[in-house]
């Protein structure tokens, strides 16, 4: 046994690694039950449609199928889909099966319960809908002008509409010497888990009970939305997440997931829907799809004056229901002025509804929507202030002595130290160099640019008035045989908790990993908790896991005093044993201390007065600077912590085929206290090639007539291992104030600022062509229209 | 299966995992659900269908092939290795996780080392992709691993520690060869 009171910051080889190896993971796909049907979904061919009737006989004719749904049926059945997070928005009234019309392509019109998933499909095309097409709402302009309405009772396309400011925004920009305005536009991409989404519902009428086994990254508030578009009593609901294959934020909601629970209620049956990739693309949440104009001002020597915004979003069909994205534009709002020192600050934000998928979260969550106008534009202002890039962000960035820094809009950074990390970032590009044989390449027609992005990734979210309010239980148990369970409502969607929680358990106890089992995704066991997005685990599910690790082991030691008549104070937990510090003879193994609390003699002749026998320890960790309440300027904090990072891409640009090969691309991050260097390393590189993607290939694509064009994953482009350059990472430590062991969540960041720094290096890189691109992805094919518009 | 006729099933004789398998499938069966569903092999995984994640991928006599784009009546006479047969795990009731990668195929192991999977739904393609190459080409440069590894997406990693893994393997395997279960 390792003695593990340093357990925390080790790069321990994870835990869970043996069964996903093996292939004895188990994922919902992987599970079967006894009777169980299998549905297939009939999905809108239009954008936009009024539904004149639906004809369910042919399907109900044959043979194997035991249930079809409507949008009737939903209506019967259930209630309108709940509310995941509402936060000034429009809450539409809508069900999991379209009523009355469809407002988008993929949209569930009608699903089949069958014996087989070839029946199930078979039935489905035997449906029957008439439908009467309306006018598509596809662009942010459509809806501006809107020649129809997604929701008529609304009388407008708006979802959200906010406003914000703080300082005179207006006179600080007329007071700068030089006003860099730009449009940019960003385009529509998503997480694409490698599991799409399944169910597996198993609705049981004698006891009016229902089990959900599903993928998803928030067992207990998918039960509590359940309930609430079921008006099923809550504690009838169990949910249960087993191994989940990636989520990034899509995993967040139960609109889909509403279908096979409805065909499971009405056929009695267990019914489980296994999500195609075609489905997944053109059903499962989108994101991004967004215009920011922003408006900073600067003096001649390069510091900020002001910022202006205004933030446009592209919501799809809506954000708040069927997902729960459209607060990702009030963080980016929030956000906007990044790391830097803005004097003062304006945005207004609107939320269309078009006629596109649901708008959910994505790897980011509006922290990416504030940080890519900014980076891209930081650059433009370099090119025309004459200073250096990295130079002027360092004239403005947030220095290490001012934390906690109470940014103008409302959000309190906890720590950080941009000015270090910047000068980190020009040794490891060996910066000077790189320009010098920049300029002696292009002479050789070999045209390599660098782009830069600061990167501050708000982790941890507390957001009002829904399912991501921020706070995390945790319940710490020992065994009678003196080994370690851990209880929480965090899920383990790829990223390491069984093995990091372990690391924060085990440390209280001096014990190995291999003692302590990490027990999530099944809301009869854990506690409630909000599961895994926002970055939060290393905010909130570790916070409290060492809370209640030391409460526990308090306790234990109070114990331990009382039978080798000791003092608490005097104990000391090493090698899986309790013992007197100094004195290893007087010791009781973990093992013995259990044995001789719960069997041999019991709690009677152990436990000292005051105490009991129940080992464990329950602990709630809440954000302790989050604040609701607004300030007299109005303005509220949501996030507990900040990772903090500087990024840079290194490209090539091939001007003959628009071809953009990626060289280098460099890390320099902060997340505070790190738990596991190797898993939080992962993280980092993980989610920058998340970035790179939707920089260079991936994009959600619908034409001007609102039809879905991204169906399958020829046309929507991963990135695979030949195109990627080897992610370079540098760390550095600024513990978090507000954290008990200095840590920070830190599962966005290699993705917020990744798309900015690839564009600004592909400007970069084209600068003596006199190109400037602004649309992403960066295509072959753009990269040439700019190219041939620039006369080359 | 009701809606099948006596016409559209196939017999299968095939060798999965080293033990004989007999089954009587519908013609239309693919390899990836006859594995999944009709032997409870559940590892092999299916990402997309159409033939591009390379998650369903399954050994056909020591090639790589897609499970996916495959049908099970093409199987018949062949060898097939899933991910549960590439390393034979005792029981191991007590041991550390450490004691039991040391169990494992060298691959497997490598991958563990270098923390090459987050979710672990790609992996059982990447693993199988890799003892593949490594069987023909014991010593792939970086380039040629990260060509063979194309056809196989991993959403989590960024494909940096699959690659480290990779060349851990070839190192591994140099010392360990271990090539039961095919
Ligand atoms: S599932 Fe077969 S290649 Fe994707
Ligand atoms: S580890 Fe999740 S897809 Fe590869």
């Amino acid at each position: 046994m390792v003695d593990a009171s340093n357990l925390v910051g080790q790069s321990v080889r994870r835990k869970e690694d043996v069964r996903l190896l093996t292939g004895h993971g188990q994922f919902v796909d992987d599970i079967s039950l006894p009777g169980m049907l299998y549905a297939a979904v009939l999905r809108s061919p239009y954008p936009h449609a009024r539904i004149r009737s639906v004809d369910v006989s042919g399907a109900l004719r044959l043979d194997g199928v035991e249930a079809v749904i409507t949008g009737d049926d939903a209506q019967q059945l259930g209630k309108p889909m709940a509310v995941t997070l509402d936060l000034f928005t429009k809450v539409p009234t809508i069900y999991p099966l379209a009523v009355n019309k469809v407002r988008y392509v993929g949209e569930p019109v009608a699903a089949v319960a069958a014996t087989s998933r070839e029946v199930a499909e078979d039935a489905v095309e035997l449906i029957v809908v008439d439908y009467e097409p309306l006018p598509p709402i596809v662009s942010i302009e459509d809806a501006e002008q809107p020649t129809s309405l997604l929701y008529e009772e609304w009388g407008h396309n708006r979802q959200l509409d906010w406003q914000f400011q703080v300082g005179d925004v207006g006179s600080a920009l007329a007071g700068a010497d030089v006003v860099i305005s730009e449009d940019f536009p960003h385009h529509r991409y998503t997480g694409v888990p490698l599991e799409s989404r399944v169910c597996l519902a198993d609705y049981r009428p004698g006891q009016g009970a229902l089990t959900v086994w599903m993928s998803t990254q928030a067992p207990h508030q998918c039960r509590t939305l359940f309930a609430q578009s079921l008006g099923l009593p809550e504690h009838q609901i169990t949910v249960i997440a087993p191994d989940v294959g990636g989520g990034f934020g899509t995993k967040l909601q139960i609109n889909a997931e509403l279908i096979p629970v409805l065909l499971s209620i009405k056929s009695g049956r267990p019914v489980k829907w296994t999500e195609d990739r075609y489905e997944n693309l053109v059903s499962g949440v989108h994101t991004r799809d967004y215009v920011c104009h922003l408006e900073v001002g600067f003096r001649r020597d390069g510091t900020m004056t002001g910022v202006k915004a205004s933030l446009v979003g592209n919501l799809g069909c809506d954000g708040t229901c069927d997902a729960a994205g459209t607060a990702a534009l009030l963080v980016a709002a929030a956000y906007l002025p990044g790391p830097y020192h803005v004097p003062a600050f304006g945005v207004d934000v609107v939320g269309y509804v078009t006629n596109k998928a649901p708008y959910g979260a994505y790897r980011g969550y509006g922290k990416d929507i504030a940080n890519y106008p900014m980076e891209r534009l930081m650059e433009m202002a370099a090119e025309k202030l004459h200073i250096d890039p990295l130079e002027l962000r360092r004239r403005n960035v947030i220095q290490p002595d001012e934390y906690p820094y109470q940014q103008i809009s409302g959000p309190l950074y906890d720590s950080g130290d941009y000015p270090a990390m910047i000068a980190k970032a020009r040794e490891v590009l060996d910066y000077e160099n790189f320009r010098r044989q920049q300029d002696e390449t292009r002479r050789e027609g070999k045209y390599l640019g660098i782009g830069f992005a600061a990167m501050l990734e708000p982790s941890g979210a507390a957001v009002p008035n829904g399912i991501f309010n921020g706070y995390e239980p945790a319940t710490v148990r020992m065994t009678p045989e003196g080994q370690f369970l851990v209880f929480t409502g965090n899920q383990d969607i790829g990223q390491g908790i069984e093995t990091t929680l372990a690391q924060v358990a085990a440390s209280q106890f001096g014990v190995s990993v291999d003692d302590v089992r990490v027990v999530f995704g099944d809301t009869n066991a854990v506690p409630y908790g909000l599961g895994s997005f926002s970055s939060r685990g290393a905010t909130y599910a570790v916070s409290a896991v060492h809370r209640a690790s030391v409460q526990l082991a308090n306790k234990l030691k109070r114990i331990a005093a009382n039978i080798l008549e000791a003092s608490a104070a005097d104990l000391v937990f090493t090698q899986g044993a309790v013992e007197v510090a100094g004195v290893p003879s007087r010791r009781l193994t973990l093992q013995e201390l259990g044995n001789k609390v719960y069997l041999w003699p019991g709690p009677y002749g152990t436990v000292p007065p005051g105490d009991d026998p129940d080992l464990q320890a329950t602990e709630t960790f809440m954000g302790p600077r989050v604040r609701w309440q607004p300030d007299e300027q109005g303005r509220i904090n949501l996030y507990t912590t900040h990772p903090t990072g500087i990024y840079a891409a290194i490209v090539e640009v091939d001007p003959e085929l628009g071809d953009v090969r990626l060289r280098r691309f460099v890390v320099i991050h902060d997340a505070g206290v790190i738990i596991n260097p190797l898993i939080a390393e992962a993280q980092v590189v993980g989610g920058v090639v998340q970035g790179m993607g939707g920089a260079l290939w991936e994009e959600l694509r619908y034409d001007e007539e609102g039809q879905f064009l991204s169906g399958d994953l020829t046309s929507y482009l991963l990135p695979t291992a030949p195109e990627i350059p080897d992610v370079e990472v540098y760390h550095f430590v600024s513990p978090s104030p507000f954290t008990p062991l200095g840590t920070k969540g830190m599962g966005e960041g290699g993705t917020i600022p990744t798309p900015a720094a690839i564009l600004n290096a592909v400007n970069d890189a084209l600068r003596p062509l006199n190109v400037f691109l602004n649309d992403l992805p960066i295509t072959p094919q753009k990269v040439r229209a700019a190219l041939r518009q620039a006369g080359h | 299966m009701a809606e099948m006729e006596a016409a559209d099933m196939v017999v299968i004789d095939t060798v999965v995992n080293g033990r004989p398998v007999h089954r009587t499938v519908s013609a239309r069966r693919l390899l990836s659900d006859f594995l999944r569903y009709d032997l409870q092999l559940t590892g092999t995984h299916v990402g997309c269908e159409h033939g591009v994640c390379g998650a369903c991928t399954v050994l056909l006599d020591g090639q790589p092939v897609r499970s996916c784009l495959t049908l099970a009546a093409q199987v018949s006479g062949h060898h097939i290795t899933t991910i549960e047969g590439v390393a034979e795990m005792p029981a191991l009731p007590a041991a550390t996780t450490e004691e039991r990668v040391r169990h494992l195929h060298p691959v497997q192991q490598a991958f563990w080392e270098e923390h090459g999977l987050q979710c672990g739904y790609c992996t059982p393609g990447f693993v199988l992709t890799t003892i593949a190459l490594l069987e023909a080409h014991p010593d792939p440069s970086d380039e040629e691993i990260r060509e063979t590894l194309s056809g196989n997406i991993c959403r989590c990693t960024g494909y940096r520690n699959i690659i480290r893994a990779v060349h851990r393997a070839k190192e591994l395997w140099q010392t360990a060869p271990s090539t039961e279960g095919r």
